[in-house]
């Protein structure tokens, strides 16, 4: 290791001394300028600072800046359009709930409506019925009495006529009574 | 693990030794960066690299360094399928007179990490631009960017919004573009470094010097800006809260202490990145070198296997170092505007 150290080194040093005396015109180390390199490596760059910052950063950092801009205004669009679409969300779903509450109210509404009317009605047709029924057993009775007072006036008109009858044929005659209770018989069955 | 395998490349090493001794070394490594007439000579001297003397060729060093060649690839197999197409020259020339330094000769012909820095340039542009115009399209349409542009802006938005205005401060938008333009830049010209054929830009100490000092001036005028009449008290330290007796010896000590601290920034930015991109280049091309100091084929798949990892490391190191740069000139900006407070 050290004999290849050693001899690198030999060799290195071998091939840089000769370097200077050996360049031609001038020796010139590596560490003295050229005035014509600098001169140039001037020119060289103040063109190249001219050209790139007129044509090449202007415009990047411009389209760059746009697209900044662009993407921020994007960004509070976006944010705005949320903003709404959930402030418009929020007063989609408080409508719903109020609906669905209207709903409610309305239906339990029909609902206690329509209990309370079939309860009048029950309670009208039950007091109808018993006002029929009442009718009906005052008519009854009516019809009754005037039945009887009919069936006892056509009973005595039919006495009347078949004692007329018997008088008519003979009177006082024993088989004439005979025959008048038989027959008053006969109509009592009827 | 590690050290068995490096057992192994040393037995097979010691195996092939006599094996190696006639056969002929691929001249593959023969720098196009020397001279072309040097490279028949460069062929020569790679088989008795063994007796290292005067005619031990440096492979390394030009291969890292800036020449007037660039390689081009080429079906000649003879010259390690690569081509020096010679640069032009006579370009014009001027010089900086440098206080304390002295005339800086500044020559405008383009060289191959000229030619680097070109390439990576338009890469950027490319890229970046291309980028844009697909950003743009289908902006337009309300639609993201998808593929290479997406990834850019991941990039670009990236290093804005967790690296540079994080560290800046307080409107710090205005610093991005220039801090953004360093980051691709770098990341580039690292990238490219580790293409065939391709020269590391930013492996030149002129590069990263350049590009620190420019950090350094624009960190230096955010301070002014930030700090106005306060800014002088970044550089003369004079606290205002110590008697006067305190103050002007206090001042005398850590007034250079404060320059020294301004002048570091960028030399650490600058020798940071520059070490970083030559060091795994170097490593690499010793790897491979060991191929040719051993004059064998059998060792040959070891330091292959162990450059192929370092090229990983590199691909890892280019984005990292990238990175570090831009991160820490925002670290200084935002440390100069925010020592107001």
């Amino acid at each position: 290791m050290r004999s290849f150290l050693t001899r690198a080194l030999l060799l290195v040093a071998a091939t840089a001394v000769p370097a200077f005396a050996s360049e031609g015109e001038a020796p010139k180390g590596l560490l003295s300028p050229t005035g014509g390199l600098m001169f140039w490596t001037l020119v060289v760059f103040a063109v190249l600072f001219f050209v790139l910052s007129k044509f090449a950063f202007k415009p990047i950092l411009a389209a760059v800046e746009g697209r900044e801009q662009a993407l921020r205004e994007a960004m509070e669009q976006a944010k705005a359009d949320r903003d709404a679409a959930s402030a418009l969300l929020s007063e989609q779903k408080k409508q719903l709930d109020a609906a669905r509450a209207d709903a409610q109210k309305i239906i339990a509404d029909g609902r206690a409506t329509s209990d309370k009317m079939r309860a009048d009605l029950l309670e009208q047709t039950k007091l109808q019925q018993a006002d029929m029924i009442e009718r009906a057993k005052r008519d009854i009775e009516a019809e009754k009495v005037g039945a009887i007072a009919a069936l006892r006036r056509e009973a005595v008109e039919l006495a009347i006529a078949g004692a007329g009858k018997v008088i008519e044929k003979n009177l006082d005659d024993a088989s004439n009574r005979a025959l008048v209770e038989k027959y008053l018989s006969a109509i009592e069955t009827n | 693990m590690k050290s068995g395998f490096i057992a192994f490349a040393f037995a097979a090493a010691v195996a092939a030794a006599p094996l190696a001794a006639q056969e002929h070394a691929p001249a593959t490594q023969a720098p196009a960066a020397q001279a072309p007439a040097a490279q028949a000579q460069g062929a020569g001297a790679q088989k008795s690299a063994s007796n290292a003397g005067a005619a031990t060729v440096d492979h390394i060093t030009p291969h890292i360094t800036d020449s007037k060649y660039l390689e081009v690839p080429s079906l000649d197999p003879s010259h390690g399928f690569q081509r020096a197409v010679t640069l032009p020259s006579g370009w014009p020339t001027f010089t900086i007179p440098l206080p304390l330094i002295g005339p800086f000769l500044v020559d405008t012909s383009p060289t191959k990490l000229v030619v680097m820095l070109w390439i990576a340039a338009a890469i950027t542009v490319i890229l970046l631009v291309g980028a844009a115009r697909s950003h743009t399209r289908r902006h337009r349409h309300g639609l993201p960017p998808r593929g290479l542009a997406g990834a850019m802006e991941a990039m670009i938005l990236y290093m804005r919004n967790e690296v540079i205005l994080p560290n800046v401060g307080h409107h710090g938008e205005g610093f991005v573009p220039y801090l953004l333009t360093i980051f691709f830049f770098i990341l580039i010209a690292n990238l490219l470094g580790l293409v065939p054929y391709m020269g590391t830009a930013t492996g030149d100490i002129s590069v990263t010097a350049t590009l620190a000092i420019m950090t350094f001036i624009v960190i230096e005028v955010a301070g002014m800006r930030a700090l106005g009449k306060g800014y002088i008290n970044t550089i003369i330290f004079w606290p205002r809260d110590l008697p006067l007796y305190m103050r002007v010896p206090l001042s005398l000590i850590l007034s250079p202490v404060e320059m020294m601290s301004k002048l570091t920034k960028p030399f650490a930015l600058a020798i940071r990145l520059f070490a970083n991109m030559t060091a795994g280049h170097i490593v690499v091309l010793a790897l491979i070198g060991m191929i040719f100091t051993f004059q064998s084929y059998l060792l040959a798949p070891a330091p292959v296997a162990m450059a192929v990892a370092i090229m990983l490391l590199e691909l890892m190191v280019a984005f990292l170092q990238a990175f570090i740069f831009t991160l820490l000139s925002s670290v200084f900006i935002g440390l100069v505007r925010e020592s107001a407070h």
